[in-house]
């Protein structure tokens, strides 16, 4: 029930903010303070799922764990080629092969 | 008139399909990883209709999976949408001859490539006739691949073993994002910031640690901007 609720308000919440201005363009403007925190939005909210998710999966500080190496490969690879697809394959690829090393 | 439009149309189907080879794989991963989460599954799968923004359908599986409370989960997808908002007032240029029905369409398929498409295809607002068919055209094939490509996903999952961690592919496609999302300076330095305060609060409940991550990392870029002008 609770990850309906969720996903039924942040769908709402997301069409609303797709629709906002569209809807009434002409009747208000994008505020200039919202127009500077939307630049760092991306950024910032990425790196604060990325970053636990890669030096502490499963909630624990863990630096040495397969993961940080394979993430940093995935990172590399996203960097060189701008391409999602490829970066999960880097990615997924070095976890495998280090697994299968070590 | 009517063949013209038909072209238009057709012609944003062509101009977005090479982008579906990205589109396509995230979706699949969606599914699969969704699949695999402590998420009740319809729920996770209606999302791709109902919120139709991959990422924060991701986050909002990610947060939930791991015990987060429905707040944040929310908040977080929220956050990750929020540069929708920009895309949304750029677009209004666009559609406002259309009627409330069109703009609602248009607003509901709105995405990152949607826009990227169009708004190159279409670089003049004042020079927007045939505009609504040919962003409808591709941001309507950007939207049938992803209700196909999760669906597809969330079907596969059972049958793919844990033992792959395809969960890894999560933060994955947000690192991939966010080295795609970094631009300058002070987007590094939001990042360094709002990557090392959510660390910091990895064991705080509810995973309030990467909401009070990502606010620190927009204030942090915000303040950073005066040392690189």
């Amino acid at each position: 029930m609770t990850a309906w609720i969720v996903v039924v308000i942040a769908g709402l919440a997301t069409f609303g903010m797709r629709f906002v201005f569209i809807g009434l363009f002409g009747e208000i403007a994008v505020p200039a303070w919202l127009e500077r925190g939307l630049r760092y939005i991306a950024p910032s909210v990425l790196a604060a799922i990325t970053l636990p998710a890669i030096v502490a999966p499963g909630g624990a500080l863990n630096v040495a764990s397969p993961f940080l190496p394979a993430a940093i490969i995935g990172g590399l690879a996203a960097w060189r080629t701008k391409s999602i697809g490829v970066s999960i394959v880097v990615g997924l690829g070095t976890l495998w092969i280090l697994r299968w090393l070590f | 008139m009517e063949s013209q439009q038909k072209s238009l149309w057709l012609d944003g189907v062509r101009t977005i399909s090479p982008i579906l080879v990205g589109v396509i794989p995230f979706g699949l991963i969606f599914g699969v990883t969704a699949s695999a989460s402590d998420v009740p599954m319809l729920a996770a799968w209606a999302s791709s209709f109902v919120v139709f923004a991959g990422a924060s359908q991701l986050a909002i599986v990610e947060v939930l999976g791991n015990g987060g409370a429905a707040a944040v989960a929310i908040l977080t997808a929220v956050v990750i949408n929020a540069r929708h908002m920009m895309y949304s007032a750029d677009m209004g240029r666009y559609a406002v001859d259309e009627p409330l029905s069109v703009k609602m369409s248009i607003a509901y398929l709105l995405t990152d490539q949607a826009y990227l498409v169009s708004s190159h295809r279409f670089p003049d607002p004042v020079e927007r006739t045939g505009f609504t068919s040919f962003y409808l055209g591709g941001a309507l094939t950007l939207w049938i691949a992803w209700q196909i490509s999760t669906t597809a996903g969330f079907v596969l999952g059972t049958a793919i073993p844990a033992s792959l961690s395809l969960e890894f592919a999560i933060p994955l496609v947000f690192l991939a994002l966010l080295v795609l999302a970094v631009k300058d300076k002070p987007g590094i330095i939001a990042a360094v910031v709002g990557g090392a305060v959510a660390v910091t609060g990895v064991g705080m409940p509810y995973s309030l640690g990467l909401l009070i991550g990502a606010l620190a990392g927009v204030a942090a870029g915000i303040t950073s901007e005066r040392w690189f002008a």
